[in-house]
């Protein structure tokens, strides 16, 4: 008896020119759970993050993600698509490897952008939920800053806050900490441990093998465009069957 | 209604009923004064004139074996006189004379006649307003007698040419200028500062927010991948920016005249100037939104944004910033450009300057009259795009 799956995904299939950067990725992730996607880079991992959210768009292939699904295989005519894309890019909220906040707009306004102006709900009462979002990534009382004078740590924090702001189904972190200074690191990974906790559904491409071996209920490991090895955090990293995840995690963990 | 000073010739007469010639006028060879080896059009073999393009003197010119400049009007020509950068002007007794009294130049003389180039003119009614021209002769008649007409010609022109072989030459022996530059740009400056705002400023401020929005329009259809939206805005920029305004202001005034399309002359210059300014900023708003990160427009997508949303609050914004100074480097030309809308008749403040300097001759105080306002109008600009600047970069860490 399973629950039925938050996200599920079949068949994806993507190509840049000649090179196929996806090959038949299939995967599921049952709702308040935290899946880590790990694997070396080019592996294709980021661009299936990113087909989730049809920021990049599949050849072929499935995404459903609560009652929305799409079938990239289907062909459609452009404005049909963009209706589509749209309704499955609300499902989830993502964070950027380079937090991509608005500078021109302050800290509180970057959280209320999207509820406000294009959910078109209520100002007061969004304003009033982000200035809680704040509170819980410890920037209560940056609300009127601007993004550009804030530290990585803290873009990034409130790159999470602003995603939380959308009430998504579904959270998207993209390397969440890899262009952060080291000692930043730490304060957005202790940020995803909370939500992690609370029961948030997470997917995050990350390098960072502690955070996933602690928090993960699924790591799926990618090589050359399909999924080499998946299975619990403990067996993956701790146990890996593949030689090219034990070859991977072995020159991330001891790299010189 | 009646038409006056209009010259008699065989087919005018026998279209219209004229009265009594009142003026004779006949052509007449200019020269700088210090100039005595040309008298006669048979001197003029070689040399250069300066003429109106339009008139029939340029071709009396040429027959007589000169090169021929052409220049806006007689002021201009008789400045080209004075400097010595031409040796001659031909044209009629009567525009010259008007043009030595009113300018009190004496750096140009009239050096000899035209043979053979003799017109009268003559008041001209309906065929069938006879009685009305009869009046028309009956007073004109009288005021020949009394010496009426004498009295007026010499008050005009120093000169009385009001009779067949009248006094043609200008009695200019008192007619030293006693205006000085300083009194004609004193006078000029009133109304060439009413001209800048009401011509000069509105024409500036109309055709940039027009030109603004049509910039914007065609930025974005030209970022467009839908072809034909992309394609005719390529045209577009490519057809403004490769030919010159002067000719799109004849064309728009000019020539949309001809095809029934009678625009007034400031509707005129302000389409041609906001179709100019369009094109070029255009390229300018384009390359402004393509400088913003494409992960500003991803992260609009993931928070729910659509395209106008997306430009409207997240690209068009940042995208300014970038755009101020550019934008600011087009607003500058456009002002100085407006400057071209006296060709189509605008009376804007170049056009008033010139208007003095030909009455006047003083084309250095009026022309740098001219520059200043424009340089204080530009300097002014620049001001306030230091400010937009500072206001725009706000956010900035």
């Amino acid at each position: 008896m399973s629950t039925t799956p938050l996200l599920s995904v079949t068949g994806l299939r993507k190509s840049f020119g000649d090179h196929e950067v996806l090959r038949d990725i299939d995967f599921t992730v049952d709702p308040g759970t935290v899946t880590v996607l790990l694997g070396p880079s080019g592996s294709g991992k980021t661009t299936v993050l990113r087909s989730l959210n049809t920021l990049e768009v599949p050849d072929a292939g499935t995404v459903r993600i609560d009652d929305v699904e799409v079938d990239f295989s289907q062909p459609r005519g452009r404005r049909d698509a963009e209706r589509e894309f749209f309704r499955l890019r609300c499902q989830s909220a993502m964070v950027f490897q380079s937090h991509n906040l608005f500078p021109h707009r302050t800290v509180l306004e970057n959280l209320t952008e999207g509820p406000v102006h294009a959910q078109g709900r209520p100002e007061e009462e969004v304003v009033a939920e982000a200035r809680v979002l704040l509170e819980r990534v410890g920037l209560a009382n940056r609300a009127d800053a601007f993004p550009g004078q804030l530290s990585g740590g803290q873009q990034q924090r409130v790159g999470i806050a602003r995603a939380l702001a959308l009430q998504p189904r579904l959270m998207l972190f993209d390397e969440p900490t890899s262009s952060l200074d080291p000692e930043l690191v730490g304060e957005v990974l202790g940020v995803m441990k909370d939500l992690a906790a609370e029961g948030w559904t997470m997917v995050v491409v990350s390098h960072e093998i502690r955070f996933a071996q602690q928090v993960a209920d699924q790591v799926l490991f990618l090589d050359n465009g399909v999924i080499a090895e998946r299975g619990p955090a403990a067996q993956v990293i701790g146990d890996p069957h593949e030689p090219r995840t034990r070859q991977f995690l072995h020159r991330i963990l001891d790299p010189i | 209604m009646i038409a006056n000073q209009i010259s008699l010739n065989p087919e005018r007469e026998a279209q219209y009923l004229f009265t009594e010639p009142y003026t004779y006028s006949n052509g007449v060879i200019v020269t700088a004064a210090d100039t005595d080896d040309i008298t006669s059009l048979e001197d003029l073999e070689g040399r250069t004139t300066a003429q109106s393009s339009t008139s029939n003197w340029a071709q009396v010119a040429r027959d007589a074996g000169a090169e021929v400049r052409s220049v806006e009007g007689l002021a201009q020509a008789a400045e080209l006189l004075a400097q010595g950068r031409v040796d001659a002007i031909l044209n009629d007794n009567i525009a010259v004379l008007d043009y030595l009294a009113a300018s009190g130049s004496t750096d140009v003389k009239i050096a000899g006649e035209v043979e053979g180039e003799s017109t009268a003119q003559a008041f001209a009614f309906r065929q069938e307003d006879t009685a009305l021209r009869d009046e028309a002769d009956a007073a004109l008649a009288a005021m020949a007698d009394d010496g009426t007409l004498t009295e007026i010609s010499e008050s005009y022109f120093r000169a009385d040419v009001s009779t067949e072989d009248g006094e043609g030459e200008a009695d200019l022996s008192d007619r030293a200028s006693d205006n000085t530059a300083w009194d004609v740009a004193q006078d000029a400056a009133g109304p060439m500062l009413r001209a800048l705002v009401q011509y000069t400023i509105t024409l500036s401020l109309l055709s940039m927010a027009i030109g603004l929005v049509l910039a914007l329009l065609v930025a974005l259809a030209r970022l467009s991948s839908r072809p034909w939206l992309h394609w005719p805005a390529q045209g577009f920029i490519s057809l403004i920016r490769g030919t010159p305004l002067l000719v799109q202001l004849f064309i728009v005034f000019f020539g949309l005249g001809q095809i029934g399309i009678k625009l007034d002359p400031y509707v005129a210059a302000t389409l041609a100037l906001s179709l100019n300014v369009g094109a070029y900023a255009a390229e300018i708003v384009r390359s402004a939104i393509l400088s913003v990160p494409r992960g500003q427009t991803e992260a609009a997508a993931t928070v729910g944004m659509g395209y106008a949303l997306t430009m409207r609050r997240i690209v068009l914004p940042q995208a300014a910033r970038t755009a101020v100074p550019p934008l600011s480097n087009t607003f500058i030309s456009l002002v100085k450009d407006t400057s071209l809308a006296s060709v189509i008749l605008v009376p804007e403040m170049l056009r008033v300057a010139q208007d003095y300097a030909g009455a006047s001759t003083e084309f250095l105080a009026l022309y740098s009259l001219a520059a200043l306002f424009y340089w204080i109008v530009c300097a002014l600009l620049a001001l306030g795009q230091g400010r937009l600047e500072t206001r725009l970069e706000r956010h900035m860490a």
